[in-house]
């Protein structure tokens, strides 16, 4: 059953387990491919985490001249080919988020390829593998549709983003808040 | 086993040429599942992947675990003995040089002779750590008692886990950190969570923690610190630190008060409601509010929350243990689900956050000064005998009962212990009042130290031995939960490394005392005798064997046959541990802190972890994922407390107590309230928290007070530039 990466972004604790576990990811070089970020570091260091949303039609593959940044059947913008990619960097310029990012060293982009080597064959990516918190999580379609319903509130109070921001991702991301419309057991 | 709603059916990835071998992480109690990456061809350890099936953590791993691996193989790793000729050398890291396991045995047999025909039997002793098996704590307070022959023997729980015993023991007779399954939490209606950052101590019970809440339950957290845990909670009770019993003892009052108590519960199972009525009855939420600085609307909010739900768990940590009346606070909290008959039935209880790996098991299987294996009492006539036909030694050879792990160090500064045994553990940054500490250590006339990397207390070794990390031995751990459970051997031994046990089994043969010992092969010996040790005791795991911790996942004690499934749920039946069946509600006076702001110390200290290290860091300093993302300590400053000493973010400090001073890089935060500043014990020398930190002891658990002392700051003057 196809699944997707599911933010779930209230719950970060800015552990940065997902950073760790990629860099365990096969073909990762011991290096991560997703951040984490402070909001607040000065009041109360809430964190969020950034991963790739591998967008639809993806800014850094436009913006390569190169044709070195392909995109897999599953949905997944994969890390820029080693025989393609020329270093030029357009894509990390391009990319709205911030993820691509350049290895001096060896003249070429790397980015989150949603360890397609593992989410090929239905096993979620490192980073949602180990995420203590559940921020990130491997979701099926119909989850995420429950998630939808569950946070899209009738009481014209407060709606999610969804599927505004994120129509174009295959990763989803509900905006903070989402707890504001849950009804208290008692 | 029971599968909830979290279980991730996954098969794990495997690559050529690679095997997993499906263990436990080597940090914290919560003891993940994670398989080990085996090259085949290697037979090195070679990476992660998360163990889905495994039902108390199903995959997930907190950047410790994710790293842990990389301890095995590192090029810090001790690969054969060292001796030290030159005592002068004594506290640093130079003068080791490499020796025969024969010559640095036959050393230590004739030092430790030579100590003992003088000074006595009772002028050595053992000082260990519970990050190790339950077998090797076993074996360790067997060695102690049989191969020593003496009475000095204690352990770093002193430090982490006795507090929660202590309260445990008094509030319901016996001390197993949680009454329930981890697997409850994220079904229960009110989280009541104090003094944890279950957030960066705790990771991965994040996820059911977080899901209370998303199913409309409350979370209450009572921390000086807006921890993350805090700031998402329902109500944060920001106590100023030290003042737990205050605040314990006005929500029990409330609760009286509001009708939230269960007085039927009470009167069938309960001892001692109305001396506890009695004394919390001046804990008005006002009077509460003065002693902890906590807003007394938040007080009567939390008290009616956790009245009110239907069911609730009341958690804990280091943060109201760690105090001179840590055992106090425990039973003050404990209180709470004994007032209002919350304890007894799933999804309701309370539990303690285990620190460290085996901090459960380790303090039932005879470590402790006080204690023997299983639970007995080395003061009590029939569980000597017990162990001692068990150990095959005479009754009357039993030593007596010892001191505590800090009251060791004052008879090595006093001379009264003139040799140690050290392992798995690094009190030269964990223990408090440092520099006291340090110099007891550089007193002693004879020490050992076992251990996988140069620790900051192996630099006062005259021998230093080479062990194992967890993932080259094999042996059971008992989880946070009071699951016991099954470490695998994913890699044969580095160098010339062996597990502590086996150097304890030789090292019995080189002192003479080979009977007792030579019959232990293998790790699966020790298991067999150390549950048949354990057979009788309250901590019973005499039923617990490998085979059915593999068929199981894991066995929850008491276990006491073969037919014995094992206890997830504690008190189920509603009896007690006590001769009469009932618990003990605790009626418990208010103390404040051991040392109190004053004008020349105006600030109060408190100390705590952060996510990227375990205890004294002496493992995860050396991981280079979680040295980069944490490298130095620093003091939490709030911004109002920064203004008022003109400080900015990242300058240097030097912070002052009665008992030393270090020099700190400022962090300014709103997470931490005007009158406290906080820093985190990872690390050694010149930066350990520690050399500031009081050394006051609780009455029963003789643990120090890490988490309350009166401190001053200082901004360090900038250097003139010419």
């Amino acid at each position: 059953m196809k699944k997707r990466l599911y933010i779930e972004l209230e719950n970060c604790i800015g552990c940065r387990s997902c950073l760790a576990a990629c860099t365990q990811c096969g073909g990762h070089e011991q290096r991560n491919r997703n951040y984490v970020y402070d909001v607040n570091p000065h009041v109360n260091r809430q964190t969020m985490p950034l991963m790739c949303l591998h967008c639809e039609n993806p800014a850094c593959a436009r913006s390569c001249p190169a044709q070195a940044i392909q995109i897999h059947e599953s949905g997944a913008v994969l890390s820029a080919l080693v025989e393609k990619c020329i270093g030029c960097q357009n894509c990390t310029i391009a990319c709205p988020y911030g993820i691509p990012k350049f290895d001096e060293e060896q003249n070429l982009m790397y980015k989150c390829d949603l360890c397609i080597d593992r989410t090929k064959d239905g096993i979620p990516p490192m980073c949602a593998s180990v995420c203590p918190s559940n921020t990130l999580q491997w979701l099926t379609e119909g989850e995420i549709e429950k998630k939808q319903e569950q946070h899209n509130l009738d009481n014209g109070k407060w709606v999610t983003s969804m599927p505004y921001l994120e129509g174009a991702t295959n990763v989803k991301v509900n905006l903070p808040g989402i707890l504001q419309g849950t009804e208290k057991l008692f | 086993m029971q599968r909830d709603k979290f279980f991730r059916d996954i098969e794990n990835v495997t690559h050529p040429n690679e095997k997993l071998v499906k263990t436990h992480c080597s940090y914290c109690g919560m003891q993940c599942g994670m398989n080990l990456r085996v090259n085949t061809s290697s037979n090195k350890i070679i990476g992660v992947e998360p163990r889905y099936d495994w039902p108390v953590t199903v995959g997930k791993m907190c950047p410790k675990g994710v790293t842990a691996y990389q301890q095995t193989n590192h090029p810090d790793r001790i690969l054969r003995p060292l001796i030290r000729d030159d005592a002068s050398l004594k506290g640093t890291k130079e003068g080791f040089r490499e020796a025969s396991w024969e010559e640095a045995y036959q050393l230590i047999a004739k030092k430790f002779g030579e100590l003992q025909s003088e000074y006595g039997k009772d002028s050595l002793s053992v000082f260990s750590g519970v990050s190790m098996t339950n077998e090797k704590c076993y074996l360790t307070g067997k060695f102690a008692r049989v191969a020593l022959g003496t009475r000095y023997i204690d352990y770093n729980g002193r430090f982490c886990m006795s507090s929660a015993a202590g309260g445990f023991l008094r509030s319901f007779g016996v001390d197993r950190g949680s009454t329930l399954p981890w697997t409850d939490i994220h079904e229960t209606d009110c989280l009541f969570i104090a003094g944890s950052n279950t957030a960066e101590c705790h990771p991965t019970s994040m996820f059911r923690v977080w899901n209370v809440q998303e199913r409309g339950g409350y979370i209450i957290v009572v921390d000086p610190r807006e921890t993350p845990l805090a700031r998402r909670a329902d109500v944060h009770l920001d106590l100023k630190p030290g003042t737990d019993l205050a605040l314990a003892n006005g929500i029990l009052h409330l609760l009286i008060e509001n009708g939230y108590a269960d007085e039927s519960f009470v009167n069938d199972h309960t001892n001692g409601f109305e001396e506890t009525k009695e004394v919390v009855k001046e804990f008005t939420p006002e009077y509460t509010s003065i002693l902890t600085g906590v807003s007394p609307e938040k007080i009567m909010k939390a008290a009616e929350i956790y009245g009110k739900a239907p069911n609730a768990i009341v958690m804990f940590a280091r943060g109201i243990e760690q105090q001179h009346k840590g055992v106090d606070n425990v039973s003050a909290y404990t209180n709470m689900a004994l007032v209002t008959g919350k304890i007894g039935r799933p999804k309701a209880g309370v539990a303690t956050f285990t620190g460290q790996g085996n901090g459960q098991g380790g303090r039932e299987h005879g470590q402790k000064s006080d204690l023997l294996p299983g639970y007995r009492k080395i003061t009590n006539p029939e569980h000597v005998k017990a162990v001692s036909k068990v150990w095959g030694i005479n009754p009357e050879e039993m030593p007596k009962p010892g001191v505590s792990a800090y009251e060791m160090f004052e008879l090595m500064e006093q001379k009264t212990i003139r040799g140690l045994y050290l392992l798995c553990s690094n009190p030269a940054v964990s223990a408090p009042n440092l520099n006291f500490v340090r110099k007891a250590m550089k007193n002693l006339d004879f020490m050992v130290c076992g251990d996988f990397y140069l620790s900051e207390s192996a630099e006062f070794a005259d021998v230093i031995l080479p062990s194992v990390t967890w993932s080259e031995d094999e042996g059971t751990v008992t989880n946070i939960e009071g699951r016991i459970i099954k470490i695998n051997q994913a890699q044969e031994p580095i160098g010339e490394s062996k597990p502590d046990w086996l150097m304890q089994v030789e090292l019995a043969e080189h002192l003479g005392k080979g009977k007792y010992f030579s019959h232990l092969k293998t790790a699966r010996d020790v298991a067999d005798e150390f549950r048949l040790a354990t057979k009788g005791g309250n901590a019973d795991y005499y039923g617990a064997t490998w085979d059915k911790i593999d068929q199981q996942d894991g066995v929850f004690w008491p276990c006491k046959d073969e037919q014995d499934k094992g206890t997830p749920h504690m008190f189920l039946d509603q009896k007690f541990y006590h001769p009469d069946g009932k618990a003990k509600i605790c009626a418990l006076p208010y103390r404040p802190p051991a040392e109190e702001p004053c004008e020349k110390y105006p600030l109060r200290l408190t100390t705590g972890r952060v996510v990227y290290h375990y205890l004294s860091g002496n493992q995860t300093r050396r991981i280079q994922f979680l040295n980069d993302m944490c490298p130095e300590p620093y003091v939490e400053v709030h911004p109002e407390t920064a203004h008022e000493y003109d400080l900015e973010h990242d300058e240097k400090i030097v912070l002052y107590t009665r008992r030393g001073k270090a020099v700190y890089k400022v962090k300014v935060t709103e997470a931490i309230r005007t009158d406290t500043v906080f820093v985190p014990y990872h690390f050694g020398h010149d930066e350990s928290i520690n050399l500031l930190t009081i050394a006051a002891l609780d009455p029963i658990s003789r643990m120090p007070e890490f988490k309350a002392c009166a401190a001053q700051m200082q901004k360090l003057p900038s250097k003139k530039v010419l």
